[in-house]
């Protein structure tokens, strides 16, 4: 054996054993998981001769569908086989700090090489999902810009399951880079290509119906910065739920609006048949891939797209019309503000002037109930997102409503959104933007449950 | 090695030569390395106008005092690596009507962004015509290397540039070393403000003594009222009895999307 390669199978077998000292490996007399996940380089095709090279989940981008029934303990081994220390964050799941997959709630990070074991009790049922949650910052191969993704359906006690068929969809931006529109403007993040689930638009397999069929689509935007608007032409979308919660008053719709992180599940009703386009309704990113072919049984045509009327997104149409008392653990205002840092450079963003690590902390007791005011002073959409908890909207732009729940809310430029909340899982919860750029420059506070 | 040789006999009749030198007034700007977009056209007019410069007929070149220059550049974006502008230069001086004065032609190349090179570079030629009354010069070849970046809300571009002349009374004069530089400060999303340096310190085998030699500072500001707009403002202050003394400059751009 060479000197070099000895001293790399001794450093290999330090690591590990470091590793394994912090708990890290999983012990060999520990009885096989129930889920293994592998974090990998990998390399998907997302069109003809269009390879993306990224990081994924069991060798593909998505991940695999997990499907968990709720209360009944899961252990999830992860391995981490890239060379970055990585972190699985459980995203929906009322689990503990520890194990929820953040490493500012104290969740420790899997170490390259190394293993982490995850037990926890699923709940509550809904459409939940599972990705990276690291620092990115101007690092555009890593947290959620790659494909490290996937669906996380937790089963409920009793499914009614009021459909035919049940599709997966997930939205992805691939090749981002940071740029500037061509102006003098702030970076943002831009993307070359884009998916539904693994294949840009036109290549893979379509999606395959039959007439008369109700079909439930469970659509997951996980882009790491881009809203999506998406239509089925020719045919409405039944939404039944948000971030995995069903709502009060399931609506009809031509166009679904998606901000980074939420999830939307709505019965497509299989009524025209043909061969039809799902995808977004700007041209130019559904040109560039964002989308995919429906095609009914026995149907063979060229795939068809028909604009959609534009019909603007409103949370409130799927909740009651009812004003919400203030609840007694107060209202917490939190305002966001873009902090320029330069043109051609990244913002900074402010949660009450501050930005995180410096951000001031939103303080709870344990089962008290609160109203977090947000109010967007910037000129951006932020889909903001509450770690272990579910919040429910309360007001939008000034409309009261009740009854949805969500994990995360899309606050409109320059308006505000009200949500209650009930500190109800103890332990140190991440709240922050989930567009990933913002995240990383500042846009996070944590809650702090005390006496 | 027919190449080479035929490459090396290049190398030796550019910078062999005896120095020439090189300034014009009709496009003062100190160039960034970001291309124009693929598949989009900048139109751009520089408007300069001497406030104080040479008020008599020097080697058969009118007068610059007083002479405002306006000059159109059409630069269009072929891909992230290559882009091609055009010059059309003219003239209003004291006794002439509106002049045109020559042309330009400028292919450039440049380090693709996603390459995430710490500084930005592309390498800029640009050769040309200009009528002999406006220039002792009349075919041009300048070559512009350019390294920049951007640090928050500073930004800083060197452009260590050489000239050479291939008609006129430079012709002898080899390689002139013409380096502009530029940093800036973004006061605000709207306006940054800073420094522009140019010179022409002589041929590259010996620089010309410092009375001859041309020096100017701009104080300019930049205004970005919109993304497809480019608006610079400066006040050149000639450091040097070879320099004008006194230049106002201005550039009006605008991104089209083809």
């Amino acid at each position: 054996m060479e000197r070099r390669n000895f001293l790399a199978l001794m450093g290999t077998t330090a690591f590990a054993e470091l590793a394994r000292c912090m708990g890290l490996r999983t012990p060999p007399e520990n009885p096989k998981a129930d889920i293994t996940i592998h974090i990998s380089p990998i390399e998907i095709e997302v069109a003809p001769r269009r390879i993306i090279k990224t990081t994924g989940y069991n060798g593909s981008a998505p991940g695999p569908v997990l499907r968990l029934r709720e209360g009944q303990s899961v252990t999830v081994d992860v391995f981490n086989e890239t060379r970055n220390s990585e972190v699985v964050h459980w995203h929906g799941l009322f689990v503990p700090s520890e194990v929820d997959g953040s490493e500012e709630e104290g969740t420790p990070m899997v170490p390259p090489g190394g293993i982490r074991r995850y037990s926890f009790v699923p709940r509550p049922s809904g459409t939940r999902w599972y990705h990276s949650h690291v620092h990115a910052g101007r690092d555009l191969k890593r947290a959620t810009y790659t494909g490290q993704f996937g669906f996380l359906y937790v089963e409920p006690k009793e499914e009614p399951g009021n459909y035919d068929a049940e599709v997966f969809l997930a939205l992805h931006g691939w090749d981002p880079h940071l740029d500037s529109q061509g102006g003098e403007g702030n970076l943002e993040v831009t993307y070359s290509v884009y998916s539904i689930n693994s294949h840009a638009l036109g290549s893979g397999d379509p999606v395959r119906v039959k007439e008369g069929q109700e079909v439930l689509f469970r659509i997951l935007n996980a882009s790491a910065t881009d809203q999506h608007r998406i239509a089925l032409p020719g045919h409405k979308f039944r939404v039944v739920s948000l971030d995995g919660n069903a709502v009060p008053v399931p609506r009809e719709l031509d166009v679904i609006e998606m901000g980074p992180a939420e999830r939307v599940d709505a019965v497509v009703r299989m009524n025209r048949p043909g061969v039809w386009i799902l995808g977004e309704i700007n041209d130019q990113t559904r040109n560039a891939g964002l989308g995919i072919v429906v095609e009914y049984a026995n149907r063979t045509e060229a795939p068809q797209w028909n604009p959609p009327a534009n019909t603007p997104w409103d949370y409130t149409i799927f909740g009651r019309e009812a004003e919400t008392p203030v609840p007694t653990g107060g209202v917490v205002p939190l305002v966001f503000r873009k902090k320029f840092a330069g043109n051609r450079w990244v913002d900074h963003w402010t949660i009450n002037g501050k930005s995180f690590p410096k951000t001031d902390p939103i303080r709870v007791r344990p089962n008290s109930r609160y109203r977090l005011r947000f109010d967007n002073q910037s000129d951006e959409a932020h889909p903001v997102h509450l770690h272990r908890h579910s919040f429910e909207l309360t007001r939008l732009a000034g409309k009261a409503t009740s009854g949805v729940m969500k994990d995360v809310v899309l606050v409109p430029a320059r308006k505000q959104v009200e949500v209650d909340f009930t500190a109800d899982n103890p332990g140190p919860t991440l709240f922050h933007c989930h567009q990933q750029l913002h995240m990383d420059y500042g846009f996070m506070t944590m809650v702090q449950y005390g006496s | 090695m027919r190449c080479r040789q035929l490459a090396l006999v290049f190398l030796i009749l550019i910078f062999a030569a005896p120095p020439g030198r090189a300034q014009d007034n009709y496009e003062i700007q100190v160039y960034g390395s970001d291309l124009v977009d693929p598949q989009h056209t900048m139109v751009e007019l520089h408007s300069n106008f001497t406030i104080d410069g040479s008020k008599t007929i020097v080697n058969g070149v009118y007068p610059t005092n007083h002479a405002e220059h306006e000059t159109v550049e059409i630069t269009h974006g072929f891909n992230d690596w290559f882009e091609c502008g055009f010059y059309i230069f003219t003239s209003i001086t004291q006794g002439q009507s509106w002049q045109w004065v020559g042309g330009h032609i400028r292919p450039r190349v440049a380090i693709p962004k996603k390459w995430h090179w710490p500084v930005g570079v592309s390498l800029s030629n640009e050769i040309g015509y200009q009528r002999r009354q406006y220039s002792v010069d009349t075919w041009t070849w300048e070559i512009r290397p350019i390294v920049d970046q951007k640090i928050g809300r500073w930004y800083w571009t060197l452009n260590p540039t050489l000239d050479r002349s291939f008609h006129g009374e430079s012709v002898n004069q080899g390689v002139v070393f013409s380096p502009n530089f530029k940093f800036s400060y973004d006061f605000t999303p709207r306006v940054a403000g800073g420094l522009e340096y140019y010179g022409s310190v002589g041929p590259v085998t010996g620089f010309d003594a410092v009375s001859q030699q041309q020096h100017q500072i701009f104080p300019a500001i930049d205004l970005n009222i919109a993304p497809q707009w480019e608006i610079n403002f400066g006040l050149g202050v000639g450091l040097t009895g070879a320099t004008d003394h006194l230049i106002a400059k201005m550039i009006l751009g605008y991104r089209f999307n083809f």
